[in-house]
């Protein structure tokens, strides 16, 4: 119970500090006033664009955390991680699509909707590829991942080289891959929101089965788990998670790795706890992450799979270090 | 010389102007994204995403509106004291807005139209896009600054100050041989050379100058092969950087079996007035056009 309230807390307090973070810092006077709707064009900043970008960090950052408990509980693994069968290849190639070539759509509307179709396709066909070989198990998959992978990597490679000019940058592309929250309308928050409750309570749906997987694959059978299918089902539900948050925040390093680690810690191995938890803990990383991005070297804005990666890395060696010897 | 004491007298007299900005009439226009964007009255506080942008602005004397700049502005002088809203990690909305502009000029490279247009349009601060793929669009783009700036005679008068530059090359080196060009616009670590196509305002520039390309446009990839320079065997072959960045180029091995660099026609250009679309462009193409018509700049 200590930990919910401390994940809570700490939630609450990472989200006022990175609505008040900025090129020029808010105070709490001038939050309460942008929430209270005044209309001067400070507060209209803080309204229209911090706090749905702030809010917005925190669900990607939520479903980075649940998407990296599933494939961590999947493939047994500790190093598993969301983008592992392909997704991260495939959401990159949608939006160097999406960012370079001149659509009928508006680009806000595409680069989230190919970003999502290339994360989820990736995965899809990751599943199609070793039901094919008849290798569906996770060394199957892993090694299709792989593939689909360095393939994906290399069209994307080949759009960047051959659609860039001197009016079409490429940095448009390495910062996107390099991850950033959209800030959606507050509307669009709503949705984003919406499907990321559904996606809670799809994991929430596989947590007893992967505590089951979590015997092993020989033990799970005997339990009566089939598990080719379940690995398949999982796998799918895992990609969809990973997509809603590659369409809102691009490919944020590190924290569908890290948060279901630290949530372990906090409330154990058993999945049902640990779905939230993880949730929670990426909420907290990308909600700070993105605050420092926005904070750091003024006026520029940091990529935020940057800041996760260089300020969580340390940061998780310390707590493995500090874990491993006690 | 002389050209460049050109632009700068036509600064002076644009400068010297009053600025016209008292009871002018709404203006409404669309930008080169097609978005129409209007403005009750000349904008006073303009913030220019881009070099272009902002030489633009200053060219039409309106220097002292710029309120906010990006790291990579190095000209005109007098507006570099200006805070910076960006760099090369992008551009900061809480840095714009900081700004409190009435205007917010930007172009589509590097991140600019896409992180900035959508904040702005939320917050209600007017933000333009000008594309420059032409020196017909640059000279477009100075005409529609002044409209929405309430100076458009003063837009007109520098844009057709250009254009009359312009013409006059052509009518110079109009009927003379076109000398095949090759211009090397950077150099990759790979080996790889990036360089000046058609379709781009420096391709525009390349040709009003009176050259042609060196290189058949084929495929779509901005960066070409070594071998591809030698294979041409252009009969000019220009690098936009400095002497130094040329000869270490042309000091490579086959480079100096080049007809080229043989005949004395390798040479280092102004990355600022050809790698930057505003009206220093077409200082370029006077310069260009002496290049590869000798005979011209001697008249």
């Amino acid at each position: 119970m200590r930990a919910w309230l401390a994940l809570g807390l700490a939630l609450a307090l990472a989200i006022v500090i990175a609505a008040a973070a900025g090129h020029e810092w808010a105070t709490p006077g001038d939050l309460l006033g942008a929430l209270a709707g005044d209309n001067d064009l400070r507060s209209r900043l803080l309204f229209e664009w911090r706090i749905p970008r702030v809010l917005a960090a925190g669900l990607v950052g939520a479903l980075l955390g649940l998407g990296g408990t599933i494939f961590q509980g999947v493939f047994r693994n500790p190093l598993a991680e969301p983008y592992l069968l392909g997704s991260a290849g495939g959401a990159a190639l949608g939006a160097t699509v999406a960012l370079l070539v001149p659509l009928a759509a508006p680009q806000s509307l595409a680069l989230p909707l190919l970003a999502f179709a290339g994360a989820w396709g990736a995965t899809v066909l990751v599943i199609g590829i070793s039901r094919v070989s008849g290798a569906v198990d996770a060394a199957g998959l892993l090694l299709a991942g792989v593939a689909v992978a360095a393939i994906l990597g290399a069209l994307r490679s080949f759009v960047m080289l051959a659609l860039s000019d001197e009016t079409v940058s490429l940095q448009i592309v390495l910062s996107w891959v390099l991850g950033g929250v959209q800030t959606p309308t507050w509307s669009l928050l709503g949705l984003l929101a919406l499907m990321s409750a559904a996606c809670l309570g799809l994991c929430l749906m596989l947590a007893g089965r992967l505590d089951v997987l979590g015997l092993g694959e020989t033990m799970a059978g005997a339990f009566g788990l089939d598990v080719r299918r379940f690995i398949a089902a999982a796998v799918l539900a895992g990609s969809v998670v990973v997509a809603v948050a590659v369409a809102f925040g691009g490919l944020v390093a590190f924290v569908g790795l890290a948060a279901p680690h630290i949530a372990r810690w906090l409330v154990g191995p058993l999945h049902r706890p640990l779905v939230p938890a993880s949730a929670l803990v990426g909420a907290i990383i990308v909600v700070l992450a993105d605050a420092i991005a926005r904070a750091a070297l003024p006026p520029a804005e940091i990529p935020l799979g940057l800041v996760t990666a260089i300020a969580g890395g340390p940061f998780f060696i310390l707590l493995l270090a500090r874990r491993l010897r006690t | 010389m002389r050209r460049r004491r050109c632009l700068g007298l036509l600064v002076l007299a644009g400068a010297g102007l009053p600025a016209r900005t008292a009871a002018a009439a709404p203006v409404t226009v669309r930008d080169a994204f097609d978005r129409a964007v209007s403005f009750a009255a000349p904008p006073q506080r303009i913030v220019t995403i881009f070099a272009s942008n902002t030489e633009i602005v200053a060219a039409l004397g309106l220097g002292q509106r710029i309120v906010g700049i990006e790291a990579f502005t190095r000209y005109p002088p007098d507006v570099l004291d200006r805070p910076l809203v960006g760099g090369r990690l992008g551009f900061s909305v809480d840095a714009v807005v900081a700004r409190r502009p009435d205007l917010v000029i930007v172009t589509p490279s590097r991140q600019a139209a896409n992180q900035l247009i959508d904040p702005m349009e939320r917050l209600g601060i007017p933000i333009i896009v000008l594309l420059q793929r032409t020196l017909a669009e640059i000279m477009a783009n100075i005409r529609l600054v002044g409209r929405i700036c309430g100076v458009a005679e003063r837009g007109e008068a520098v844009a057709s100050r250009l254009e009359a530059r312009m013409a006059r090359v052509r009518e110079q080196v109009g009927g003379l041989p076109a000398p095949s060009t090759i211009m090397i616009t950077g150099r990759l670590g790979n080996g790889l050379l990036l360089v000046a196509r058609e379709g781009s305002y420096t391709g525009d520039a390349i040709v009003r100058a009176g050259g042609r390309f060196g290189l058949e446009s084929r495929g779509v990839l901005a960066q070409i092969s070594p071998e591809a320079v030698l294979n041409a065997d252009p009969d000019v072959l220009l690098f936009a950087g400095s002497e130094t960045g040329l000869a270490d180029l042309i000091g490579r091995p086959g480079w100096l079996d080049l007809g080229a660099v043989r005949g004395k026609r390798a040479h280092a250009v102004s990355r600022a007035e050809l790698l930057i679309p505003g009206p220093r462009t077409v200082d370029g193409i006077e310069r260009l056009a002496g290049l590869f018509h000798p005979a011209v700049s001697a008249r």
